[in-house]
């Protein structure tokens, strides 16, 4: 314990010495020593290295902004399974007409029986469709009054679902004031 | 590196290493993370066109002019070939059949494609189709023939080679965009 006893003091203490073999072991405290020697107690605040989580979290929020998309999720019936295409164009807002193996919806709303076409065996003006396209292309117009209606829909047909029912349907807009009509596709990635 | 500061009670001395107080970025990064996972759209869905050539109603104030027919793609699917037939009014112009080669591609869900009809049809545009410049905003017109049981997946893998040849069409505003060159439209029979 002499090691630490206060010596007499020496006015050139801070002049520059030759280095020793271990650093710090002439500062004469006793915890400076303890840590120095590698006998001192483990301090009670450990450092947590937060680097590689900063990283890690920055590439996940990085990755999920790339990825988000702001024009919202289309809603796809349940029973409806989509084709896949390749060329293909973004979706927009439009009425939503989804036909599956037994029942046409608008917008949800049951609009007609895909049984009732195929059992039919021919093209037909499906009634409820008309009624419901025709009502919802009347509100649009009191709502936007001086803008010219778009006359577009989107059609989620199931893939299985035979042409005269397709046809059918897309015929039925057509008269109902809604033209343009889009196939709603799954989109699988370019090979060009 | 930057660490929690717990701080220390009533120093003296300013330490000459501060240490940044990193909870609130990584709080700030962590409700990033969750809004985006809330709001993220795994699914991704796309649409392909169609038209029903609905004309409008006539302009009274407009004096009709006849016009000579465009030349219109008819596109017919048959059991074991398409056959693409390019008609002026009611004259046949030309006509060629290409094999029905699908080449299905997925797991269970499989995947219908037709890419001998997508080059067929870019060759006949090259020859036939009408409408090429790029300041030429209408597109060449095709009329889909298929048999009424055909499945709507068989249809939309013979649109998709439909709209798989592009060309450049030149915007009001400037920009230029590579859009299908044909347009189409069901027969309704």
């Amino acid at each position: 314990m002499d090691r630490f006893q206060r010596k007499h003091h020496d006015p050139h203490a801070h002049v520059i010495h030759a280095p020793h073999k271990r650093l710090m072991s002439k500062v004469p405290l006793r915890f400076v020593w303890n840590k120095v020697s590698g006998h001192g107690p483990k301090s009670p605040n450990a450092a947590l290295n937060l680097v590689s989580f900063i990283d890690f979290l920055m590439v996940t929020v990085i990755f999920l902004l790339m990825s988000f998309s702001a024009s919202g999720e289309m809603t796809v019936d349940k029973n409806v399974k989509l084709p896949k295409a390749e060329n293909v164009e973004d979706m927009i807002d439009a009425p939503m007409i989804a036909v599956n193996g037994n029942q046409i919806l608008v917008d949800g709303t049951l609009a007609g029986s895909t049984r009732a076409i195929e059992e039919l065996g021919r093209l037909q003006k499906i009634d409820e469709l008309f009624a419901l396209l025709k009502n919802k292309r009347e509100l649009w117009k009191q709502l936007q009054p001086n803008k010219p209606f778009p006359g577009v829909c989107i059609l989620q047909v199931d893939q299985q679902v035979p042409a005269l029912v397709v046809k059918s349907v897309f015929q039925t807009a057509a008269f109902a004031g809604y033209p343009n009509v889009s196939f709603m596709v799954g989109k699988i990635p370019s090979t060009n | 590196m930057g660490g929690v500061d717990v701080g220390e009670g009533g120093g003296k001395k300013r330490s000459t290493n501060s240490d940044i107080n990193m909870i609130p970025f990584i709080d700030l990064l962590f409700v990033t993370i969750a809004f985006l996972l809330i709001t993220a759209v795994w699914t991704t869905n796309s649409r392909i066109n169609a038209d029903a050539q609905v004309p409008g109603p006539p302009d009274p104030n407009k004096e009709l002019t006849p016009q000579t027919p465009e030349k219109v793609l008819n596109l017919h699917i048959g059991d074991s070939e398409f056959s693409l037939v390019w008609k002026q009014g009611a004259t046949v112009v030309s006509e060629i059949k290409v094999p029905k080669n699908p080449q299905e591609t997925g797991g269970d869900s499989k995947i219908v494609r037709y890419p001998d009809l997508a080059k067929k049809l870019e060759e006949e545009w090259k020859t036939q189709g009408g409408h090429r410049d790029p300041t030429d905003r209408k597109l060449d017109q095709c009329i889909l023939f298929s048999d009424n049981r055909t499945p709507f997946k068989e249809i939309v893998a013979v649109l998709d080679a439909l709209y798989s040849p592009k060309r450049d069409m030149k915007f009001a505003d400037g920009t230029s965009k590579k859009l299908p060159v044909f347009n189409m439209t069901f027969s309704v029979r």
